[in-house]
């Protein structure tokens, strides 16, 4: 009697076709419900990709909203797209020295106490509803100085803060302390250590993290919606102590509104935006691969 | 070593870069609002929000301001102006004591003049079929539910309503043209009135919420069997229909400008003080009013820098703004003399 | 985060028998008040909702939590937050209910079932459909799966299932709870499958070939090593995929319809603490309504702050115990 059979009695003794079919079935069940999953996921990706190509035209960036009301003519939503580049801008401008401080201090000074108390604040910062930011931030600037892009781009700050600190750590502990004692061994000052040595090391992921943080600030609508919403004009401005119309905003708006018209240019909007988190995303996490393998040879 | 130093100079050279682009924002910013002109800001009703929405290129010409104004409804508008984030607020609910209070030194004066229309999505029916206050309230608070109901069939004799579900849409922000709907339906029915009220937010019944006259213009339209209230421009905007409306005459009157004008009849001096009017729900001997007319109000700080702009801005709004060219084809019906008259003192004592 | 990579302690105390420079200190200095910065805006916030609900928190007390009201019409103020976190708490943990399953199915179907060619793609789909903006989905939610839901889903479970008080009469208008429960399913699902996919990933090779090699099934071998092994890291997951739901206001206040009432049925519209901020905040008519919609940001942050802490906890208790376990199996 070969081995095999023998093997296989002794199985079916324990109930293998049972087992066996209960492995199909479950193997059948993860696929399906991969299936349904995948297919709800493609489905929006789909919706936007179809309704907003038919919409998608230059005016869209180059065309302001129409003043008026009951008008027809072209029109865009270059205001959105100019107020978004200026309040995204602001707040990578506050977000990203800020993100490297912290991350700086937590990796190469503070003592393990403090440091994990800052990372509990991090990541608590990271799971505060965008909603509950945009009245904080409400509270804090807009009652009193009025709506400002500025306000929005520092909602948008706090938001981000979490995500470019959380990657330059990440980074960071991956540069081997070796680098660190040799550098100082050699007579480097500390600072100058950290800042000439470390960090470029880690501008690949800070590069990295940044990019995503940027890709999930330019989709937020509801901190905007508190600081920088009200009193926006249909003129482009790049004004940033005034309030500034926004493109999550704009859709927003446009979503709620009567004329198929307003859907339109909503859904156009829509596939830019996801079009442009698309690329962030995707250049980010390709270059998060590079900077990692190019790490891992240089050790 | 890799790099020692290029980093540092890597980042001077960053730092340098981003104080620039942020000095050249802030100069470029400094002058284009120099050069583009005046921007006045307001923001608050959707109700005359078609009508400020017409007259912002028309103002950009004739006065050269540019206006920025944001429907977010009349409780965002008084907040706004409240809290002075706006040069101006609109409002289709007056303003309370409080509201006076709390804003401290606002004059408030009506500059228009319009109805709000009851809308309905009911494909295969015609547009203004009748209607009156107490079956109105009565379907606002889910008591009537469906088309083919007796009450609204009896209105309507000779009509073929289907058995389509009522959907109410109503609005979920703070509303001006909910505080003149429910101020009409509490007229009409006493029922409403101790049960739900008047306000600019109420706790409705039932029905689907809208944020701004677009939001339930939009429930309306995606919505068969739908019913909901806005500014008439909305409702000509959509193509939608709407209710002609029986007055206390015994009339159905529509919300058009012999309607308006005829409701606007029944109040034509505004309150010592607040300038208030309230032409709800007109008494018998205007047969042609059409019952949920109302003014809509601009809120003005009494005091503000930018002073003899706003004067100039609103006394075009209260002339020029009521010309048909602005106001016929929404609906608006310009205001009588005799407030016009009370509205232009009113701007001659704001002051810088 | 491995232990060689950060800075050894004894190039931590820069005072230390070194001489003190004062790059060092400027360096240190700025960079702990920017540590310092970032953890006070935590209290900040938490501070500047408090200042904002406590007129509401003073007039109502604890019975806002429990009252079902919302009547903003002056003379009869009256306000509460019951109607809302009974809408939370519906929307979330149904999403969840939901999410939850597909999500771990998904990880499941990447790491072990699909063809090694499918792998990288679709990991990549999944990844990418954790950055859409919750307003795009919104905007998907209201013209392509409200009247999906409206025309054909939610008339048919009514039909089947209509005795069950939860699938009443169907919506009207393709706003409902129910629109909103899959909005934040679609939401919570990329987050759930790609930690549980990482998680799936990280089991070591010889658990899983061990126990093939004893003759369990593939499904054995993921219910008897694989789950057990990733289940802290689940918790975790789940618990932040119901943080994301429990915050998520604007996708909601697109579909939801408002109103404030408990209703069983989820196709009748509602709201959610969350959605009624977005949609009532910007046109409060009076100052007690904007104190009680701080009061519900109030109640929701502490939601959210539990969420995340849990989360965070579960975390660490996991990496403590897989740590030691790690150390153990290398040992033996």
């Amino acid at each position: 009697m070969s081995t095999h059979s023998l093997t296989k009695a002794a199985l079916r003794a324990e109930g293998l076709p049972r087992r066996r079919a209960t492995n199909r079935l479950m193997e059948l069940l993860a696929w399906l419900a991969a299936a349904v999953a995948m297919g709800f996921l493609v489905l929006i990706v789909w919706s936007v990709a179809r309704r907003g190509w038919s919409e998608l035209n230059l005016d869209l960036i180059t065309k302001s909203p129409a003043s008026g009301f009951l008008t027809t003519g072209r029109q865009g939503l270059a205001n959105a797209f100019a107020g978004t580049l200026v309040i995204v801008l602001l707040a990578t401008l506050m977000a990203l020295p800020t993100g490297i401080l912290v991350a700086v201090y937590l990796n190469e000074f503070a003592q393990r106490a403090i440091r994990d108390a800052v990372s509990i604040a991090l990541d608590v910062l990271n799971g505060v509803p965008a909603i509950v930011i945009g009245i904080f931030v409400y509270g804090l600037f807009v009652l009193g100085h009025g709506p400002s892009a500025f306000a929005g781009s520092f909602a948008l700050a706090v938001i981000m803060l979490p995500l470019v600190a959380r990657s330059t750590m990440e980074v960071l502990a991956l540069v081997p302390g070796a680098l660190r004692e040799a550098s100082l061994a050699l007579g480097v000052p500390r600072w100058r250590t950290t800042l000439s040595v470390v960090l470029p090391q880690t501008v690949g992921g800070i590069v990295t993290g940044t990019t995503l943080a940027v890709a999930r600030a330019a989709g937020e609508t509801a901190p905007l919606l508190f600081t920088s919403s009200v009193g926006v004009g249909t003129q482009v401005h790049w004004t940033p102590h005034h309030p500034l119309q926004s493109v999550p905003v704009a859709i927003f708006e446009l979503s709620e509104s009567p004329d198929p018209k307003d859907h339109a240019r909503a859904w156009a909007a829509a596939l830019v935006l996801l079009v442009f988190i698309l690329l962030a995303s995707l250049s980010a996490r390709w270059l998060a691969t590079r900077h990692r393998s190019r790490l891992g040879t240089s050790r | 070593m890799p790099k020692v130093g290029t980093f540092t100079r890597m980042l001077a050279l960053a730092a340098a870069t981003a104080t620039l682009a942020v000095a050249a924002a802030a100069t470029a910013g400094a002058a284009s609002t120099m050069s583009s002109g005046t921007t006045i800001s307001g923001a608050g009703s959707t109700f005359v929000y078609p009508l400020v929405a017409t007259w912002t290129p028309a103002i950009g010409g004739a006065l050269g301001f540019e206006l920025q104004y944001s429907p977010i409804g009349s409780s965002g508008g008084i907040n706004a102006v409240t809290g002075r984030t706006v040069d101006f607020g609109a409002s289709d609910a007056p303003l309370s004591p409080d509201q006076f209070t709390a804003c401290k030194g606002c004059t408030q004066i009506p500059w228009a003049l319009a109805a709000t229309s009851v809308m309905y999505n009911l494909p295969g029916v015609k547009n203004l079929l009748h209607m009156d206050g107490p079956t109105l309230a009565k379907i606002f608070a889910g008591r009537i539910s469906q088309w083919n109901d007796p009450a609204i069939k009896k209105l309507n004799p000779g009509v073929t309503l289907p058995s389509t579900k009522i959907t109410i849409a109503h609005r979920s922000d703070g509303s001006g043209t909910t505080y003149n709907f429910t101020d009409y339906l509490s007229s009409v029915s006493p029922a409403w009135k101790s049960q739900v009220g008047r306000g600019t937010s109420v706790n409705w019944p039932v029905g689907v919420g809208g944020r701004g006259s677009a939001g339930v213009s939009a429930i309306v339209a995606q919505t068969q069997g739908a019913i909901g209230y806005a500014d008439v421009a909305f409702a000509l905007q959509n193509h939608f229909s709407y209710f002609a409306m029986k007055n206390r005459n015994g009339k159905f009157a529509t919300p058009g400008a012999k309607g308006i004008l005829a409701a606007a009849m029944s109040d034509v001096k505004p309150t010592a003080g607040t300038n208030e009017l309230s032409i709800v729900n007109p008494p018998r001997k205007f047969p042609l009013a059409y019952p949920i007319s109302t003014y809509t109000y601009v809120i003005v700080p009494l005091q503000s820098s930018k002073a003899p702009d706003l004067r100039k801005f609103l006394f075009w709004a209260v002339t020029h703004g009521q010309e048909p060219k602005y106001t016929a084809k929404l609906r608006f019906v310009p205001i009588p003399r005799s407030v016009l008259v009370v509205a232009e003192k009113a701007i001659a004592k704001i002051h810088s | 985060m491995s232990a060689a990579g950060l800075a050894p302690d004894e190039t931590r105390r820069p005072l230390e028998g070194r001489r003190v420079r004062f790059g060092d200190l400027a360096l240190q200095g700025v960079a702990g008040a920017a540590a310092a910065a970032a953890t006070a805006v935590v209290g900040l916030i938490a501070w500047k909702v408090i200042e904002g609900a406590w007129p509401s928190v003073t007039t109502f007390g604890f019975h806002f939590v429990t009252r079902i009201a919302w009547n903003p019409v002056v003379g009869r103020e009256v306000f509460g937050a019951a109607s809302f976190l009974f809408g939370t708490a519906v929307t979330s943990l149904v999403a969840l209910a939901l999410a939850g399953p597909l999500a771990i199915a998904v990880a499941l179907f990447l790491t072990e079932l699909a063809p090694r060619v499918l792998r990288a793609p679709v990991t990549a789909l999944v990844e990418t459909l954790a950055a859409v903006p919750s307003v795009v989905i919104g905007l998907w939610g209201i013209y392509v799966l409200g009247p999906i839901l409206r025309d054909h889903v939610e008339p048919s479970l009514h039909s089947t299932l209509g005795f069950l008080p939860l699938f009443g009469p169907p919506s009207s208008s393709g706003s409902s709870v129910f629109t909103a429960t899959v909005v934040l399913a679609m939401m919570i699902l990329p987050i759930v499958a790609s930690i549980t996919r990482e998680l799936f990933l990280g089991v070591p090779r010889e658990l899983k070939e061990g126990a093939l090699a004893l003759g369990t099934t593939r499904w054995e071998m993921v219910r008897g090593v694989m789950v057990p092994y990733a289940r802290g890291g689940i918790a975790a997951a789940l618990i932040l995929g119901l943080g994301r739901a429990v915050g998520e206001a604007i996708a909601v206040t697109q579909v939801i319809g408002g109103g404030v009432f408990i209703h069983w049925n989820l196709f009748d519209t509602g709201d959610t603490l969350a959605s009624k901020i977005a949609e009532s905040y910007q046109g409060a008519a009076t100052n007690l309504e904007v104190s009680s919609l701080v009061y519900l940001a109030l109640i929701l942050l502490v939601f959210s702050l539990l969420a995340n802490l849990s989360a965070q906890w579960v975390v660490r208790r996991v990496a403590r115990r897989q740590g030691v376990g790690l150390a153990r199996g290398r040992a033996g």
